[in-house]
């Protein structure tokens, strides 16, 4: 996350989405796809602006692949279109689109070596050999693989292939790169290196990439937005920590990191703050709320594990406290999440980060323990 | 005598393999294995014969003399009997691949007709090893209609019919072919050229070659059975074929009634007279069935049975009033005196001769 | 240990009694001489008289019947000819047996099945009632034209031409030419063709670049599994031929059958075999080095 906000910290001011004027560069109008009795997109829409790092997050089967697919040209809109510069691109065959693909499989050229994978794209744009060489040895250089142009594909490891892929689909120097899945089959620490050398690649190349992914921190780590799908839908589109802090949904709040809900009726929203009555908190749960809420309708406030205040001894009564029997303890090394069982059978997840090397009074496993969250730590959600 | 088969595969790889001979299996000693040209005995006969005799027959067939030779000089081939062609008799008695028949053991053969029997001197003096079953002769069999269509008023009676440039050109377009069978076309072609059939002179065969070379840009095919088929349907109009097997075109025209008449022809030049006999390979695993199976087939009542069934004149004098008159009063089975005087018999050719005839046969089929 | 080592062995053993063995048999049989006798040629080996018998039956072997095939152009013509038939043959089976095979290999996988099936079910009929039906078909008075004289077009007289002969090979091999490119075809990621599209190559510039280069070793394997036998062909030529269609087969056949010379034809199957599968063996292992060494 460190690094994300330092690189975060330098485009601060990017931001075209939120300005009006701005014309998009790839432009989703209310797309649907279906296959057969399924519909795999519904009536998606989406703009990516120029420069920018947008990542598709959803889980398997959920439709990123395909709405990636209608914008190669691999498949056909049964509704809505798909523009590019203000141009519909309906009916322009993949190979006459000037954005590149980097396959969730590389689906490297296994007859070519490493340096005429990279040339592919660039012979086909008719450029003269020497700049074709001089590109090749660019982008050899860039995914660091100087020492094997002449390799094949089938005597790479699966890391030196996956930067094949990269070179390749980078080589022409598309508008739009779209990696599907680009880091799905890196080990852990190769994956976070080469977030960052994509991240960095993209500022550098000043291009616009558009990266499918069902893995959130790697969404959110390299992203400048985000959209979330859900069966072939978006819930939710915005910055990182928009979508984190201020997820629209429960589906939202789920599917992006930890998070705890507290389901409950509305007694009272003043437009200041929300109050619910809830099984699992006597004093009742209240939170900041702007938008006012219909009273009795269903709600949920949403909190993060580590907005979670846990207390060994009672604190104070008041609202937003619970009562709870530690159920589970994970170690993570720089945190630790308690599962704590409250009234009702819930269970509760709260972080701490571990400060000091030997905590006094360690909460152990069945001890009672008290949970409290601050009314500004909690989202307010009504669906 | 008639050939061109396709078993030759089979018999490639039977010579490749069994260099020294397949091991024979031992034969029970009442049952006779007999090897012929396929559809050339009524089976009533073979029948007949099990129920006189208690021996049991194993019949199988061949169809081409090259195929049968090859089997019989590998050696070892568990038959009794073979029925090889006249040309190939004399090779194979040269390479003592056929035992001599005790004549003491033979009724009847006092039976067969002496003038056939000369023509067979050649191959076997004093008949040692064979007894003959069949004879036919090589002619011209024809399509009327069509023929007369593009010949009108020409009588079939020449070879200069199926020799003559003139006349081919004109049947061209309606089918010709030729014998595939070097021997038997080189005898033809020398007896119409007015040589000595059985010629030994480079000159001669020169003269042959010529006349085959001017012929053959209008022959559609050379190949020895197909043209049955092809006379029978109306697709020839003229072919260089074995008496039998004409006959056997007009037969099932005939029988198709698809208004193709089909007739044969000796020519007035003469034609060849050949014969199908029986001999015993050497290591036959049992010669007492294959005498009492000669014997058997030397009775005049049996050899006239069998011509009925394959429409072939026999060497029996004995046999020839017990034949049905279709056969007998045939004159493309059985020729009249005028005609049978004309037909003559080819000798066997030493090695040297045979392969300059089949290279010289090779040049007029592919001009190489 | 025992068991690894005759495993090892297998494959040699394979080859010696099925391809060595024949084959020295067939050399020896083509360094004899001709002879009236049985079998028809000499010397044979006598092994009753022992180290004597051997060397004499050594010393009666000779290259005669080579010469012999080097003297007259026949057998040079014929060779010639027959591979003419092969290489024209396989490449007309290149041109219609790819397509077919793409065609094939990019139906849905339930139709595939089906097609596969119709490939391979000439089989279950003998090769020679096919060929016979060809004749049928194509004989003057045949279907073929029974069917144009229906249409009211002219008849054609293909039958014994080498037109006939190549409908024969055609028909005869194209399985062996549909199935190993169909078995590479399929097996290609279709991704790939994404990829190539995506790169901006045209479909046609895709098919030059990836689809056909990735299936050359099917091409190979087809090129070959049909040049070799085609080479060889005799039933073909021979029933669908006409009278002046030269082959070596049919050269080999004169030789055996007509000529009785077992020696020539043995020869002429060895100078066959040497000079048709020794370059083929070395190319394919130069291939195989090279593919190792990169
Ligand atoms: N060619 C197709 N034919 C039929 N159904 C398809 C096809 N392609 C995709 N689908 C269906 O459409 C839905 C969306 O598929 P898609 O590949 O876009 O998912 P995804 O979000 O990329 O999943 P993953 O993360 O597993 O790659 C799935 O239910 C899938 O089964
Ligand atoms: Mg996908």
């Amino acid at each position: 996350m460190t690094s994300r906000q330092s690189l975060g910290a330098v485009r601060s001011s990017f931001a075209p989405w939120a300005d009006p004027t701005a014309t998009p560069l790839v432009r989703f109008e209310a797309v649907t796809k279906r296959f057969g009795a399924e519909t795999a997109v519904k009536s998606v829409s989406l703009d990516i602006y120029e420069r920018e790092f947008f990542a598709l997050l959803g889980p398997s089967g959920c439709g990123k692949t395909t709405l990636m697919r209608m914008l190669a040209g691999f498949e056909t809109p049964d509704e809505g279109r798909v523009t590019l510069e203000g141009q519909d691109l309906a009916g322009l065959p993949p190979h006459q689109r000037p954005l590149h693909m980097m396959f969730q499989s590389y689906a490297l050229f296994p007859h070519l070596s490493v340096e005429r994978n990279i040339a592919f794209g660039l012979q086909r744009q008719g450029l003269a050999k020497a700049e074709i060489s001089d590109r090749v040895a660019e982008m050899l250089a860039l995914v660091r693989l100087e020492g094997l142009a002449r390799r094949k594909p089938d005597q790479l490891s699966g890391g030196q292939r996956q930067r094949v892929a990269l070179a390749r689909a980078l080589a022409p120097r598309p508008k739009v790169l779209l990696l599907d899945e680009p880091l799905g089959a890196l080990d852990r620490k190769l994956r976070e290196e080469t977030q960052f050398e994509l991240m960095a690649l993209q500022q550098r190349l000043g291009m616009t990439f558009l990266v499918v992914t069902h893995d959130q921190e790697e969404a959110m780590v390299m992203a400048d937005r985000i959209a979330v799908m859900r069966a072939g839908e978006i819930v939710q589109t915005g910055p990182p920590p928009e979508v984190y802090e201020a997820p629209n949904c429960r589906y939202v709040a789920d599917f992006i990191g930890e998070v705890n809900l507290f389901e409950g009726q509305v007694e009272t929203a003043d437009g200041r703050l929300v109050r619910l009555s809830s099984p699992v908190c006597p004093q009742g749960l209240e939170a900041a709320e702007d938008d006012p809420l219909p009273k009795s309708a269903a709600a949920w406030f949403a909190v993060r594990p580590e907005k979670m205040v846990l207390h060994p001894t009672p604190p104070p009564p008041g609202p937003n406290l619970m009562q709870g029997k530690v159920a589970d303890i994970g170690y993570l090394g720089d945190w630790t999440t308690y599962v704590v069982e409250v009234a009702g059978g819930q269970t509760v997840r709260a972080a701490r980060a571990n400060a000091a090397r030997v905590v006094e009074n360690p909460v152990d496993w069945g001890d009672t323990v008290w949970l409290t969250f601050a009314r500004d730590a909690a989202v307010v959600l009504s669906r | 005598m008639r050939a061109g088969g396709l078993a030759f595969v089979a018999a490639l790889l039977l010579a490749a393999c069994s260099q020294d001979g397949g091991r024979k299996p031992a034969r029970a000693s009442d049952t006779l294995h007999i090897y012929n040209w396929s559809d050339y005995i009524d089976p009533a006969l073979l029948a007949d014969f099990t129920k006189r005799t208690g021996v049991k027959v194993v019949y199988d067939t061949f169809d081409s003399n090259e195929v049968l030779e090859t089997k019989v000089l590998q050696g070892d081939t568990g038959y009794d009997l073979v029925v090889p062609s006249n040309n190939n008799v004399a090779r194979y008695i040269q390479a003592g691949a056929i035992e001599p028949l005790d004549r003491a053991r033979l009724a009847g053969l006092d039976k067969l007709d002496a003038t056939i029997m000369a023509h067979m001197a050649p191959f076997d003096p004093g008949a040692k090893y064979t007894v003959p079953y069949m004879w036919g002769t090589v002619g011209i069999g024809y399509n009327v209609d069509a023929v007369a269509k593009r010949l009108p008023g020409v009588k079939i009676d020449s070879w200069a019919i199926a020799f003559d440039p003139k006349s081919l050109a004109k049947l061209k377009d309606c089918g010709v072919y030729f014998l595939d069978a070097s021997e038997d076309m080189f005898a033809t072609a020398l007896n119409f050229l007015g040589k000595d059939p059985n010629s030994k002179s480079a000159a001669d065969y020169q003269a042959a070659t010529d006349l085959l070379l001017a012929a053959r840009p209008y022959v559609r095919k050379f190949h020895s059975s197909e043209y049955v088929d092809a006379l029978a349907n109306g697709d020839i109009c003229l072919a260089i074929g074995y008496s039998g097997d004409v006959l056997q075109a007009k037969a099932r025209a005939d029988e198709a009634k698809n208004g193709v008449k089909i007739a044969y022809a000796i020519p007035k030049e003469g034609g060849q007279i050949w014969f199908d006999v029986f001999v015993t390979p050497k290591g036959a695993p049992n010669p007492d069935a294959a005498y009492k199976f000669l014997n058997f087939m030397l009775e005049p009542a049996t050899i006239a049975r069998a011509s009925n069934f394959t429409k072939y004149a026999n060497a029996n004098a004995a046999a020839t009033p017990l034949l049905d008159a279709e056969v007998r009063d045939n004159p493309n089975i059985y020729p009249p005196p005028e005609i049978a005087g004309r037909l003559f018999v080819t000798t066997a050719k030493d090695q040297a001769l045979l392969r300059d005839v089949n290279r010289r046969w090779t040049q007029v089929l592919t001009g190489q | 240990m025992k068991r690894r080592s005759l495993a090892a062995i297998a494959p040699y053993l394979w080859l010696l009694a099925f391809f060595l063995f024949p084959f020295l048999l067939v050399a020896k049989l083509s360094l004899s001489d001709q002879a009236l006798a049985m079998p028809p040629y000499a010397p044979r080996l006598d092994l009753a008289a022992g180290v004597a018998g051997i060397a004499s039956f050594l010393k009666a072997l000779d290259l005669e019947t080579y010469l012999r095939l080097a003297s007259d152009r026949l057998y040079l013509v014929s060779y010639l000819s027959s591979l003419k038939f092969a290489a024209v043959g396989t490449v007309i089976l290149l041109l219609i047996g790819y397509p077919m095979a793409y065609g094939m290999s990019r139906f849905p996988p339930a139709g595939r099945q089906a097609l596969l099936m119709a490939v391979i079910l000439p089989f279950w009929t003998s090769f020679l009632i096919r060929i016979y039906a060809w004749v049928a078909i194509l004989k003057p008075q045949g279907l073929l034209n029974a069917a144009l004289q229906g249409l009211g077009l002219p008849a054609l007289s293909i039958l014994n031409t080498e037109t006939a002969v190549y409908l024969g090979l055609v028909y005869a091999y194209l399985p062996f030419m549909v199935l190993p490119l169909y078995a590479v075809l399929e097996r290609q990621d279709p991704s790939l063709m994404e990829a190539a599209a995506d790169l901006g190559a045209s479909p046609l510039q895709a098919f030059w670049r990836v689809t056909f280069p990735i299936s050359m070793p099917g091409v190979a394997a087809g090129a070959l599994l049909c040049f070799i036998p085609m080479v060889g062909e005799f039933v073909i030529p021979d029933l669908l031929g006409g009278p002046g269609t030269l082959t070596l087969g049919r050269t080999l056949w004169t030789e055996f059958f007509a000529n009785r010379d077992w020696p020539a034809a043995s020869a002429v199957a060895i100078v066959m075999l040497v000079t048709l599968v020794a370059p083929l063996v070395f190319l394919q292992r130069r291939a195989s080095t090279l593919a190792a060494a990169s």
